[in-house]
């Protein structure tokens, strides 16, 4: 109706007839500029310049696009003004104005609109710039810097007259090392080995021997799961299993077992299957864009395709340029110089994407090199026509229901028999492939929009790939190959190019998270404007162009921070220095950071003689209580236990059910598994000490502990009061602890060693290593 | 973003911490002040999984008896999932007025309609989805995505807790299962797990892990954490008394009190037989619900601040979620749980609980009009419109808020959208929904996400 209307009257203002000034002006003052004009500019939008309308709302759309949408009634949601539609003479004079240019002839040109805050500062923003050339800085104390990273501390810590923290003692640093490269404790040989000469050499030694170890890649890998949202099911109401999902988790042991460089470690993730070299690995490291949650059954088709993208935009964003850029998907961003014109440039570099399905079910797809695809696509083409003529052969029986088997004739049977037996032959020739669980760009990306208010229906302005224009002066080649679009890949190739302020400073920030509990920056995925300062901001940037410099090498990074007195300060409170730098924001010590639930359970087992340290493949399923499967819809069918052998593997190898986290997992701390995890929490709540004081998994580790101590120290109460100590804490008690551990063995001789060891794994020594 | 502790300290005290204050805050659980008086300082939700047909419950629809039988030609999408969709379909329950104001109420609940004049029907809800998985979760977390904090976190956030021996969000389930999407309807979500829902039982031991392991009595319990105290207590000695340290010794001592505080909960021998009778612990049918309305006046009693009763759990028939049957399934359901809802409420205002506690009944959507297939009693999901009813603390009762159009398909006045009713239970709690908010990922987050509204017809 009102279409019609705008139809019939525009011819009643003649072409080129409409004057801004005698017909337009009067309209927007009366109309537009009370709410958007100089006095006022609701969604910062504002109408009386050119250049202001052309900037738009928080939309991030030009209003020039929009205002007649909103005039007329065509939006449904947004109409203008509000309450009551303009007379259609004066629509179809502002029609008439857009169409001829919307020229603002001879208007207060003064009056442009000063741009928005948010722009000005992101412009200066630390991050946003180049790295600076950082010279360690001269220091009073230079022998305590056994590397440039000690400098750059240490400068900052002598400013105001402070000193570092002493280097930790022999055995903290001992078990500090292990958990940090490994998360497990040292053994008694490995114990032995280092305490008798523990030179600062003899750790530089170990630090090396340590990364070369599975442990290391175990231990790391999962940091890294943290920041894609790893999990191995779908949620909601089916949960449905991802298929092949864990070769992902493998994928990513193996990255950081072999050091690759992680410039390749995240253009394999971003664009493994746009890579020349593609693989079975570059092709499964994609599936970092299908870790996310997906429900099968989405309330609305069209708003589930742009919540898919949404999931791989923030995680991209947030995980490699430590970004919130999933903000400004409904507008600009609130708080950070991010437009929706950015948000909807990655859209459009992530549209190829889409999750190969057969209805509810996810679909796993061949992983191989190019070649092996290729023949496995020939073969199944020639395989095609056999399987075809099943089909037929079989459908008129097939019809008939239950039971149609018994009723195809023999003669028919046999012709079946033998177009089998020649597809057989094609698969014997060219065996299948082993499948993946990835996403790949199957088919050129469409064209994509500014979504106004994030409405998929409601299409603003065609936008091309790009990245956050915030970021760069010049934006960086989009070019496809002959095979795919090449956005991602172009996109991966300006992540990791020295024109990128943000992708070496974020990952050695994490890095540094890692290590010290807290980074250099302290929002590890926001280094926006809403993100913390860095601590120390040179130090960072000399970290950032080093860590380039060497080849983007992790291990290389791990030694360096490792080698440095910084990391091997004790962690003794310092009382003045904490009462003036609660934080610790200068690094004045090494803080305290409880392990992980990853470190403790894996730490519980090692320790208990029964962990299987078995690597790879399909998740496991520990055994969960009952009453924890009553909060699921099936908890009969949701959790099937492995074997006691299985359930003894390290924690990274348990499935991740996003419908159902193992309890321990829960109560400790285990991150959110819905989205990208920046850092672990510690909370620290009663049901915590019930999971670990009254649970099973503890309680029965400890018998096992107990007969270890029994086994391996058959002569005497102090030698298995001793081991134990040195099994769990890597020292020997002291005599008031014997003591203590005696008295407590004479009150309860039967079960006192078994309850020494649950009292044990409970220790704050235990799970906050010094 | 991600909170560290220092961060947390912040957001939990809303400045820098006091150190009495220290081991609550660290838990991030202290008391807070609301951001206006609150009318109601603790919420019951009965959340009926798998959505009741409001239909047959609290919105009667006359018309439908006229229509019974023909097909439905408005422009709605019926249902769900390509199910069968049937005829138009008259409620077979009768509906009836019900004290000084009248409400309609149907037979299903001869006990609830006891407490008319305080039911606040809100007969214009409305929700996103169709599917239970993300309707239990807009209804739980206010967003169709995963990984939202749900309402009990928010308001575990908002307000802290009144009780350290106790959880201050508590869940029961139902015998058969839990929700679908299970924890993810009561997590923390992008929060701190001290806020999440803690699962409670009503029978045996009501916490996982809360029971003393097999084999030890309580003295020999009292001894092994004596001696873990102790050792914990001389390593805190030599190690300055770091916070961290000292509020995990200090952990240990809750989760002590709260094997006590817990057990003595769900141990209902105290009560009497009057009690008993009134929940209808003594009948099969209300036994289960019954056990657990009862312990959660006594969870209210002792400062938990948000209970949330599932009826309803698996699949299908063995929810609300009447696919095949509605009415024989509803009548189960109903059966199951009416009485014991009117036994909390008498209970509550015996109590002078009633008038701080905001209780809260419906589920994840409606159902429809139609019957599922042609001659069968079920029906299907309606998400365009829904009853559910408030009572309690703030409450104005005995009033209809809202309605659907005349076949009950769709919301049509006063529409009330999931995200107004939770703006209206924050109200209620004493928290303004747009300030009342998370910085994650960017984000100021709420619970209402850009919407919500205060239903102020539901205001005392």
């Amino acid at each position: 109706m009102r279409m019609l209307l705008g139809l019939v009257l525009v011819p009643a203002v003649a072409a080129g007839a409409v004057d801004f000034h005698t017909h337009v002006r009067p309209i927007l003052e009366r109309s537009c500029y009370p709410c958007h004009g100089p006095k006022a500019q609701m969604h910062g939008l504002r109408l009386d310049s050119r250049a202001a309308a052309e900037k738009g709302g928080e939309s991030g759309v030009s209003a020039l696009h929009l205002i007649y949408r909103y005039i007329s009634g065509q939006d449904k949601d947004i109409k203008m003004p509000p309450g009551k539609l303009l007379p259609a003479d004066d629509i179809a004079a502002i029609k008439q104005w857009l169409d001829d240019g919307a020229h603002y002839s001879g208007e207060a040109v003064a009056s442009a609109a000063p741009e928005d805050e948010k722009f000005v500062r992101g412009r200066k923003h630390w991050a946003f710039q180049p790295r600076a050339v950082a010279i360690p800085p001269h220091v009073k104390r230079p022998a305590w810097a056994r590397n440039p990273i000690d400098a750059f501390v240490l400068a900052k810590l002598e400013a105001k007259g402070w000193t570092p923290s002493p280097q930790a003692e022999p055995r903290d640093l001992l078990r500090r090392v292990y958990f940090d490269l490994t998360g497990l404790p040292p053994t008694i040989a490995e114990q032995n080995a280092f305490l008798s000469a523990p030179t600062p050499a003899a750790l530089d030694k170990l630090i090396g021997e340590l990364m070369e170890r599975p442990a290391y890649a175990e231990r790391w890998a999962r940091h890294w799961l943290d920041v894609v949202r790893y999990a191995e099911s779908n949620g909601y109401e089916r949960d449905g299993v991802k298929p092949n999902a864990w070769k992902y988790r493998d994928y990513v042991i193996h990255a950081f077992a072999e050091d690759k460089p992680f410039n390749r470690f995240l253009t394999e993730q971003i664009a493994g299957d746009e890579l020349d070299d593609v693989s079975a690995d570059t092709l499964i490291a994609t599936g970092f864009h299908r870790l996310g949650p997906w429900d099968d059954e989405p309330a609305d088709p069209a708003t589930d395709r742009f919540d898919q993208l949404d999931d791989v935009i923030s995680t991209t964003s947030q995980a490699f340029l430590g970004l919130t850029i999933g903000c400004a998907r409904c507008h600009n961003h609130k708080f950070e110089p991010l437009t929706a014109a950015d948000y909807y440039s990655m859209v459009a570099i992530f549209r190829g994407l889409e999750r190969p399905r057969s209805g509810r079910t996810e679909l796993d797809l061949p992983v191989g090199t190019r070649a092996e695809l290729d023949r496995e696509t020939a073969r199944d083409a020639e395989m095609a026509p056999f399987r075809k003529q099943i089909g037929k052969l079989e459908a008129p029986y097939r019809a008939k229901g239950k039971g149609w088997q018994e009723q195809v004739p023999a003669e028919v049977k046999e012709q079946i028999a033998e177009l089998r037996a020649k597809i057989e032959a094609y698969r014997r020739a060219t065996p299948d492939l082993p499948r993946g669980y990835f996403l790949h760009e199957r088919k050129a990306p469409e064209l994509s929009h500014i979504l106004l208010r994030g409405k998929p229906g409601a299409l603003g302005p065609e936008v091309q790939p790009a990245v956050p224009a915030i970021l760069v002066k010049q934006q960086p080649p989009f070019t496809a190959s002959s095979r795919t679009s090449g956005r991602r890949l172009s996109f991966a190739r300006w992540l990791a190019s020295p024109e990128n302020p943000l992708t070496a400073r974020v990952i050695v920030n994490r890095v540094w998270m890692w290590h010290f509990g807290e980074g250099l920056v302290r929002t590890p995925s926001d280094f926006g404007l809403m993100g913390q300062k860095p601590t120390h901001p040179e130090l960072l940037d000399w970290l950032a162009t080093r860590f380039v410099e060497e080849g983007w090498s992790l291990k290389k990074l791990h030694r360096l921070i490792l080698t440095s007195n910084t990391w091997r300060m004790s962690k003794a409170l310092r009382p003045d220095y904490q009462a003036a730098d609660p934080e610790n924001r200068l690094l004045w010590r090494m803080p305290y950071k409880r392990l992980e639930v990853e470190a403790i359970r894996d730490s519980v087992l090692a320790v208990s003689g029964k962990l299987n340290a078995k690597m790879h493949g399909p998740s496991v399923f520990p055994p969960i209580p009952p009453q924890a499967l009553e909060g699921s819809s099936d908890p009969d069918k949701i959790w099937k236990p492995s074997s006691a052998e299985d359930a003894a593997r390290r924690s990274i190898y348990v499935f991740p059910k996003r419908s159902l986290i193992v309890p321990m997992f829960d109560a400790l701390d285990l991150c959110d598994t819905a989205r990208s995890a920046a850092q672990r929490m510690t909370t620290t709540v009663p049901t915590q000490a019930l999971t670990l004081f009254n649970g099973d998994f503890v309680n029965e580790q400890a018998r096992y502990l107990a007969g270890r101590l029994h086994r391996e120290a058959p002569d005497s109460e102090e030698a298995r009061i001793t081991l134990a100590y040195r099994l769990v804490l890597a020292r020997k008690p002291t005599s008031e602890e014997m003591g203590a551990m005696r008295s407590f063995l004479a009150k309860d001789p039967s079960r006192g060693l078994e309850q020494i060891a649950r009292v044990m794994f409970n220790l704050n020594e235990f799970v906050y290593v010094d | 973003m991600s909170i560290n502790r220092r961060n947390f300290f912040f957001r939990a005290a809303g400045g820098f911490a006091s150190l009495p204050l220290l081991d609550l805050l660290l838990r991030g659980q202290a008391v807070k002040q609301p951001h206006f008086a609150a009318k109601a300082k603790r919420v019951v939700f009965f959340f009926m999984n798998g959505a009741p047909s409001h239909i047959d419950t609290f919105d009667p629809k006359p018309a439908l008896t006229r229509f019974d039988g023909t097909p439905y030609k408005g422009s709605l999408t019926v249902g769900s999932n390509a199910r069968p969709v049937g005829y138009l379909m008259r409620s077979p329950f009768e509906f009836q007025k019900h004290g000084q104001s009248g409400l309609e109420i149907s037979s299903l609940f001869p006990h609830t309609a006891k407490f008319a004049d305080d039911l606040c029907v809100i007969r214009s809800m409305y929700t996103d989805t169709a599917a239970h998985a993300s309707g239990c979760l807009q209804m739980n977390t206010g967003a169709v995505l995963l990984g939202k904090p749900a309402m009990g976190a928010w308001l575990s956030y908002g307000l802290g807790t009144e009780n350290e021996n106790l959880p201050s969000f508590v869940v029961m389930t139902d015998p058969r299962g839990g929700p679908i999407s299970g924890a993810s309807n009561w997590t923390s979500g992008f929060m701190p797990a001290a806020y999440q829902g803690t699962l409670f039982r009503a029978t045996g031991a009501p916490l996982l892990d809360l029971s003393t392991p097999e084999g030890l009595d309580t003295t020999a319990q009292r001894r092994s954490l004596d001696l873990l105290q102790s050792l914990n207590q001389s390593h805190l000695k030599s190690h300055n008394n770091e916070d961290d340290l000292s509020a995990r010794i200090h952990s240990y001592e809750l989760a002590y009190r709260m094997q006590t505080a817990a057990a003595s909960t769900v141990d209902l021998s105290k009560e009497s037989e009057a009690t008993l009778d009134l929940y209808g612990i003594h009948n099969q049918r209300t036994a289960d619900f019954g056990r657990k309305c009862l312990i959660t006046r006594r969870l209210l009693e002792n400062g938990v601040r948000f209970v949330q009763l599932y009826s309803g759990g698996g699949h299908i028939e063995d929810t609300w979620d009447g696919h095949n049957d509605c009415i024989t399934n509803h009548k189960t359901h109903a059966g199951e749980t009416d009485q014991p809802i009117a036994a909390l409420m008498a209970d509550l205002k015996r109590t002078g609980l009633w008038k701080d506690t905001l209780l809260i009944w419906g589920g994840e959507f409606g159902r429809t009009p139609t019957s599922e297939g042609v001659g069968k009693p079920g029906r299907d999901h309606n998400w365009y419109g829904f009853s559910m009813w408030l009572a309690g603390g703030g409450v104005k009762g005995g009033q209809v808020i809202g309605a659907t159009d005349e076949i009950g398909f769709e919301a049509v006045e006063d529409r009330c959208h999931v995200s107004d009713l939770h703006a209206t239970i924050l109200h209620l709690m004493g928290l303004d929904h747009t300030k009342l908010t998370y910085f994650y990922s960017g984000l100021n987050q709420r619970l209402t996400g850009v919407r919500g509204n205060v239903v102020k017809k539901v205001l005392a």
